[in-house]
């Protein structure tokens, strides 16, 4: 059940009417949302809603044994940390990775000269599976850090199923939803304005500029990047670029909105990401609770951050970024697009170590566009099918060639509108709620639907699944 | 390590003291009805889709004859004639020769 569509529409309008309806009772409501989840994550497949319960028993089971133990000895509690987090990484592991590591290791079997029948087997991907274990990690870590007490089953088991977030995230940490989760939520105009905004806005993205960049441009251009010209090759990247943006953000946008109209509140995931200055920047701007769990979780909390000098403190940065990478799928093009970002992110500290005071930084709009472009590289191997397919893309980059096949006045407008996008000022959909929730009902009502009309009119035909729901 | 992340719904401003839930049910019943009419040709493309059964026939049935109505009252043109100029600009090329006019297309 994809966002933008009447299915989803009629699933949440049914949603949103039973769970206030029963909102006298906080208990009710929660079991409520708990059932709709699960509606909406069966209607993939109903037999990984049996592993999305699983996964919360574990980890709800493991945090509770570690407050349990919290006056006994740190080594037995970290042990049940470390076996919670390896059952996570198992289930992920299992699923994700299985099939890329057994023909990996068959090609490493092969070229030592012992070709061996390795049990290979199609494994399907649960939808949202990346998530959802990273929610459940997270809450064991911050439970043994102290950071946050232990929840009640029914509780972590909303928190990690709860389905504005679940198949893409953003990625929702125990601490920030299970204290609204303790009471029952009031929908105040202003959450509701903005939600409403969020939804329409991220419609409009998906629908009309993701899915025409998409299917006009970007998909033909990468699945046979040798039979086009360097013109449609460099506008494939940047329509991809656009694309890629406004297809995730859209779908944040989204949970974020549905969310705000249920009455609870998300954090943000983007913040005008092709602005950035710098990488450190960008990924302060890009899929921004990814990131942020990355940098506490895995940068901070297992590797050391930057504790233990700077040497250790760079490798940290380009091994954070490779999993960051690796946790994408299991192709060595998100390693590599991994390690591109963690490779100039360590460039960037050693020149602030090393840059001459004398020497001044970047003008703001140079340092913009060498990001963006540093950024633009990545996705490339980040899109390709291959290696050996972004490279082909690459060298066709730098072959000349004016005429273009694919390339039409619509996608460069669409691209300029997605780069412009990122240079308007940055809270103008919250200025714009401050307008709309003075707005009587009808009249937002007949707004909202000229908005969806609009989006309907000029969408692609079909709703092509979010690009993150791969991940 | 923060855990009150900033939210895009943290408007800059004193919080409106009005009812929000009957609002946005207001919202969201006016926006359904006003695409129930300007854009009844999506509800029969849904429903089309849906698996074949009496239930889901009859509702075809119901539906096409929606799309009857509303089309004599000419309340889908608006959609259709916004659709009929994307088509236009999807088909547009930089030689202008391949112009593909992308009409013919019902509505919905």
């Amino acid at each position: 059940m994809l966002f933008p569509t009447l299915s989803f529409g009629l699933f949440f309008l049914a949603v949103f009417s039973v769970v206030w309806a029963a909102s006298s009772s906080n208990e009710w409501r929660k079991i409520l949302l708990l059932l709709a989840s699960w509606t909406f994550y069966g209607a993939w497949d109903w037999r990984f809603v049996a592993l999305l319960i699983g996964s919360a028993l574990l980890n709800w089971g493991a945090a509770a044994m570690i407050w349990r133990l919290r006056d006994d000895s740190d080594a037995r509690r970290r042990a049940i940390l470390i076996a919670g987090v390896a059952a996570n990484l198992l289930i992920l592991g299992f699923f994700k990775y299985y099939g890329f590591f057994v023909e990996q290791l068959g090609e490493i079997l092969r070229s030592a000269g012992y070709a061996r029948d390795l049990p290979l087997m199609q494994v399907v991907l649960p939808v949202g599976i990346s998530f959802f274990t990273f929610q459940g990690m997270s809450y064991l870590a911050d439970v043994h850090a102290g950071r946050l007490a232990p929840a009640r089953l029914l509780d972590v088991t909303l928190l990690m199923s709860f389905f504005p977030h679940l198949v893409a995230g953003p990625i929702v940490r125990g601490a920030d939803l299970l204290p609204q989760f303790a009471e029952t939520p009031r929908l105040t105009r202003d959450m509701a304005s903005m939600g409403l905004i969020l939804i329409l806005w991220g419609l409009f993205k998906k629908a009309v500029v993701a899915s025409e960049l998409s299917t006009g441009l970007v998909d033909p251009v990468f699945f046979d990047p040798a039979a086009h010209s360097q013109i449609d090759l460099i506008a494939a990247a940047y329509g991809y670029a656009v694309q890629i943006y406004c297809d995730f953000s859209a779908y944040s946008d989204m949970a974020v909105g549905i969310a705000a109209l249920l009455g609870y509140r998300f954090p943000i995931n983007f913040n005008q990401p092709y602005r950035a200055v710098s990488l450190q920047d960008f990924w302060r701007r890009w899929h921004i609770s990814l990131s942020s769990w990355l940098r506490d979780y895995l940068y901070i909390g297992a590797l050391g951050g930057n504790r233990k000098g700077f040497a250790r403190q760079c490798i940290n940065v380009l091994a954070t970024m490779l999993l960051g990478g690796l946790w994408h799928g299991a192709k060595w093009t998100f390693v590599v697009w991994g390690g591109l970002h963690g490779g100039v992110l360590v460039l960037e500290r050693i020149w602030d170590r090393i840059r001459p005071i004398w020497l001044p930084r970047l003008p703001r709009l140079l340092a913009v566009l060498v990001t963006f472009h540093v950024v633009l590289v990545g996705w490339i191997f980040f899109r390709a099918e291959s290696f050996a397919a972004a490279v082909a893309f690459l060298k066709g980059i730098g072959t000349p060639g004016m005429a273009s096949d694919v390339l039409t006045p619509l996608a460069c407008l669409l691209i300029l509108f997605g780069m412009t996008i990122h240079f308007m000022p940055a809270r103008l959909g919250q200025r714009l709620a401050l307008r709309i929730r003075l707005l009587p009902a009808p009249a937002l009502g007949l707004l909202a639907g000229v908005v969806v009309l609009i989006a309907d009119a000029m969408r692609f035909e079909g709703v092509a699944p979010f690009i993150y729901y791969q991940f | 390590m923060s855990h009150h992340m900033p939210s895009p719904i943290d408007l800059d401003a004193p919080e409106m003291e009005a009812d929000g839930l009957g609002w946005t049910f207001g919202v969201m019943l006016v926006a359904a009805l006003f695409l129930l009419f300007a854009n009844a040709g999506s509800l029969r493309d849904w429903i089309d889709d849906q698996p074949p059964g009496p239930v889901q026939a009859q509702a075809a049935a119901l539906a096409d004859q929606w799309v009857e109505v509303t089309e004599a009252m000419g309340i889908g043109l608006p959609r259709q004639a916004l659709r009929n100029q994307w088509k236009r600009a999807e088909g547009a090329r930089f030689d202008g020769a391949a112009e593909n006019s992308g009409t013919g297309e019902g509505p919905g």
